[in-house]
């Protein structure tokens, strides 16, 4: 294949209502943020194209609800994602609590060949929030959660002052990519013709 | 370039430089136009009554079809022009109130609740705007309601989509004939997609090409002349209104939601949209049930699962509901022909798979199919066509041919353009009608096979879905082209000594020639039918005639001719014949001289096809009789052969039945010029 081939990542990202994945994906896709909170309903899709090293990707990303009641949409949802954001609120210890439970959510629902190296990146949301006074989770706490699931990359991020947003995103095409299972290979048959046919007149060596 | 193919395993098409992107083919196979006309569906069927001279049994299809009269599409244009500039402001209600069908439930089992759905929706955009908890979820069999379940809104636009009418699950099929008015009023929201960074507008393209008539504006200039197979519109996305007000998408997608094919625009810009044709075709799966049919407005939405694959069709065309799913069941086999099933593998080990790497170059031949489906016959009949040929020609061509199947061989096909002039293959197995359509399709859409000797892995997905055979493939003059087929793929330099053979014999008999006069005499003509002074009506007709026409009006009625055509203002015909699976169309003849009066006619003729096949308890025999105001249209199947025939608005229908007889009679008459006979029966 000559030019080099685009590739296509579906990104997923859960977490807990209110934490701020709707946010987090509008400041990166849209640069935008808003105070206002509209409960997602279902899943929102957004598509963004960035650069990664010289290859140029196209993120499907999947901005689910995370209000309890959607919890069920499962396996449709999840089927064949490339990379799973997991969002919590550093201000609101349940949201960090539940990580687990998205997170092996996620993996039963999904069930990616290689659990082990599925690559997560967890998002720790609203640390501007009053200055970091309220927060109630620390990041020693949150850091030593991810490395006990296998290094998961942490970020501490404000969708609302667009910190380390970017990087949390490039972060997470980079991982995605990474774990590209090497080209699944495309292994046609050829037909068996059942008839043995008769020896062929002239055998050609080139 | 003759390459022995098949080395490259990882991507057949690449390796063998078959299939090309950009192509300008002077000598495409048609000249017929994509878009045209509105006005499509102001049928008024009338059945024949009892007096049809066959066994009649109507079927409340068409009839359903007349229902639909009173939507004047026009009216359906201004609002969907209305709409369009409701989304400028930011929020889209596409298809409210414009739809036709959102009341129109018939026959509904489930899913009734949210009919009233349409109504409340202003209050609704509101409450979910502050709270969003007004959407509870109710969940009763496999109701879906997307305004609850999968609504994507983009954040930052905050425009939404608004999908009213109706779905049928599988459930809703099984029962009432016609899908599209079985299942009532499922409403609900459907997503908004952002797209990449630069673009504003992110509403989603479910309320795709509310305008009726300007199906590839951007097109229109470039198809004036030869229609050139290729992707259009490749840099739109579903942000472009542009992009949604197209009549027909075409999408095919993994049950990942990646995006595989689109017909218009650029699959990775494509997303989002991509991500949730998937969401909802994956939240019924989810609940054990199928998604067939969504209506919204004037469009329907068509979903296929093949596999891992989803294959969706929006359309805002008016075929029927039957055909439209045909012409994705092709789609698919259009992929499996290029790839065969062992992609399905790729997704077993990798649900994540990215397949469209692997389709690299091959939009000419999905685009030259879904034209197909909009001017071959073939598509719709499951049938294929020959050239007419004198009789000896022919059976020279074929034992050209035979001579071939002998020294492994499997398959040996001559062709002109679509039409087969011979096919030659083992006893026990055949061609499938959609085989041959498929393979003269990607023969005919891919330039290169053109200019020179090739060989290239293809699949024939009624023969064998599973593997590859390899085709060899070489125009013997500027029309005629001769596709050898082999397990082989180590077969081209015995192929190439066939075909060296095979010309010689086919020079020798003149085929060739007989091939170039064929081509320029063209086809059947309707102004040739015979005269049929010898021709008495069969005692059915005119006694029965006689009765339905109540006043007793004579037959001898026919040769009044009221407009231009041919005898009794016979316009066009197609006659199938149910043992060959081959049919024969007459030439297009004034006053079908315009590209819109022959695609109204095939459309038309796609619905009587669709309506004749649609009950499963029809007898054997079965005739339809309509008129409206653009033709009169008779349809007749028993179990020899299927005819359509199409007449002057004007026409007699005692008349009318009288020369299809007269068309049968000239048929029979020339079977063995028409068709290739002999050909093994069709036996899957
Ligand atoms: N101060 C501050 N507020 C934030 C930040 N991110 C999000 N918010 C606010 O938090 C609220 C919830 O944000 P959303 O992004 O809608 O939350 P969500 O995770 O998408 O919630 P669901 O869609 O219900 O799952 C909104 O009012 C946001 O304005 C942040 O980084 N800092
Ligand atoms: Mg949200």
């Amino acid at each position: 294949m000559s030019a080099r081939k685009r590739t296509l990542l579906k990104v997923i990202i859960l977490g807990d209502s209110g934490v701020g994945k709707t946010s987090l994906m509008n400041q990166y896709v849209n640069k935008k943020f808003s105070n206002q909170y509209k409960a997602t309903i279902g899943a929102d899709f957004l598509t963004k194209e960035v650069q990664v090293e010289d290859r140029l990707v196209t993120m499907q990303i999947w901005d689910t609800a995370g209000q309890e009641r959607f919890q069920s949409l499962g396996v449709a949802f999840y089927r064949g994602a490339d990379c799973c954001v997991l969002v919590y609120d550093v201000n609101v210890m349940k949201s960090f609590d539940n990580l687990e439970n998205w997170r092996e959510e996620f993996l039963i629902q999904a069930s990616p060949s290689d659990q082990d190296n599925f690559p997560f990146v967890v998002l720790g949301n609203k640390v501007d929030v009053d200055g970091g006074n309220s927060r109630v989770v620390s990041e020693k706490k949150a850091k030593a959660w991810c490395s006990s699931k296998g290094n998961i990359p942490y970020f501490e991020t404000s969708a609302k002052e667009d910190f380390n947003v970017d990087s949390a995103f490039q972060c997470i095409a980079k991982n995605a990519l990474k774990n590209e299972s090497d080209e699944e290979i495309y292994l046609p048959d050829t037909i068996d013709v059942a008839g043995v046919r008769p020896p062929k007149s002239s055998v050609c060596e080139c | 370039m003759a390459s022995s193919g098949g080395k490259d395993s990882s991507s057949p098409i690449d390796s063998n430089g078959r299939v090309g992107r950009e192509h300008s083919n002077p000598e495409a196979i048609s000249a017929l136009y994509e878009d045209l006309f509105e006005n499509d569906n102001s049928e008024r069927p009338c059945y024949l009554p009892d007096s049809g001279q066959e066994d009649y049994s109507g079927d409340g299809d068409g009839v359903g079809d007349g229902d639909e009269d009173g939507n004047s599409p026009r009216e359906i244009v201004q609002k969907g022009r209305g709409d369009s500039v409701v989304e400028e402001k930011g929020e889209l209600n596409a298809a409210n109130g414009a739809s036709p069908e959102a009341s129109a439930t018939q026959m509904n089992n489930d899913s009734r609740e949210s009919g009233s759905d349409v109504g409340t929706l202003p209050e609704d955009l509101d409450a979910r705007s502050s709270t969003g908890n007004e959407d509870e979820i109710q969940e009763k069999d496999h109701e879906f309601n997307f305004r609850d379940r999968v609504r994507a809104e983009s954040s930052s636009t905050e425009r939404l989509v608004h999908l009213d009418g109706e779905m049928s699950s599988d459930r809703g099929l099984d029962g009432p004939p016609s899908p599209t008015s079985s299942q009532g009023g499922t409403s609900g929201y459907m997503a908004g997609s952002g797209s990449s960074s630069a673009s504003t507008s992110s509403v989603s393209g479910v309320e795709i090409g509310t305008d009726q008539d300007t199906e590839g504006i951007g097109s229109r200039k470039e198809e004036r002349g030869v229609w050139v197979p290729g992707k259009r519109h490749s840099q739109e996305d579903d942000s472009h209104p542009s992009w949604r007000r197209h009549k027909k998408h075409f999408f095919i997608l993994s049950n990942a939601g990646k995006p595989i094919y689109s017909r218009y625009g650029d699959e990775h810009k494509l997303a989002g949209f991509s991500a949730t044709l998937q969401a909802i075709m994956s939240f019924v799966e989810n609940s054990g049930d199928t998604i067939h049919l969504v209506r919204a407005g004037d469009h329907q939405i068509i979903f296929l699962v093949r596999g891992p694959l989803y294959l969706v069709c929006i359309s805002s065309t008016d075929e029927p509901f039957q055909v439209l799913k045909g012409q994705l069941e092709l789609l698919h086999g259009q992929l499996l022909l290029i790839l065969t099933k062992a992609v399905e593998k790729c997704f077993l080990k990798n649900s994540k798979f990215d397949m469209r790497p692997l389709l690299g170059g091959t939009d000419v031949v999905f685009s030259s199919l879904i034209h197909a489906f909009s001017w071959d016959p073939a598509t719709f009949l499951s049938a294929y066509s020959c050239l007419p040929l004198p009789y000896v020609t022919r059976q020279a061509a074929c034992g050209a041919l035979q001579d071939m199947t002998d020294s492994g061989v499997l398959f040996a096909l001559l062709m002109c353009g679509t039409k087969v002039i011979s096919l030659v293959g083992p006893r026990k197995a055949s061609l499938h009608p959609h085989d041959l359509l498929l393979l003269s399709n990607f023969i005919l859409s891919s330039d290169s096979f053109r200019t020179s000797e090739s060989f290239s892995p293809v699949c024939l997905p009624r023969y064998n879905a599973t593997a590859f055979m390899y085709a060899y493939v070489q125009y013997l003059n500027k029309d005629t082209c001769l596709i050898l087929l082999t397990g082989d793929p180590n077969d081209f330099f015995h192929l190439k000594e066939c075909r060296a053979q095979i010309e010689i014999a086919l020079r020798e008999s003149d085929v060739l020639r007989e091939v170039n006069n064929s081509i320029s005499r063209g086809g059947l003509r309707i102004e040739d039918l015979p005269d049929s002074e010898d021709l008495v009506p069969p005692e059915g007709v005119s006694s029965r005639e006689d009765r339905s026409s109540g006043d007793g009006a004579s037959t001898s009625a026919f040769n009044s001719v009221p407009g231009a055509g041919g005898a009794a203002g016979l316009w066009h015909f197609i006659y199938r014949s149910t043992y060959l699976d081959q049919f024969v169309a007459s030439e297009f003849s004034p006053p079908l001289n315009t590209r819109s009066a022959q695609k109204r006619l095939y459309r038309a003729f796609q619905k009587l096809h669709a309506s004749m096949h649609d009950t499963e308890a029809s007898g054997p025999h079965k005739m339809q009789y309509r008129r409206d105001e653009n033709h009169v249209l008779l349809s007749w199947r028993n179990s020899d052969f299927e005819l359509y025939a199409a007449f002057d608005p004007l026409a007699e229908k005692s008349s009318a039945i009288f020369v299809c007889n007269r068309i049968c009679q000239w048929i029979r008459d020339v079977e063995c010029e028409i068709f290739l006979l002999g050909a093994t029966p069709f036996n899957w």
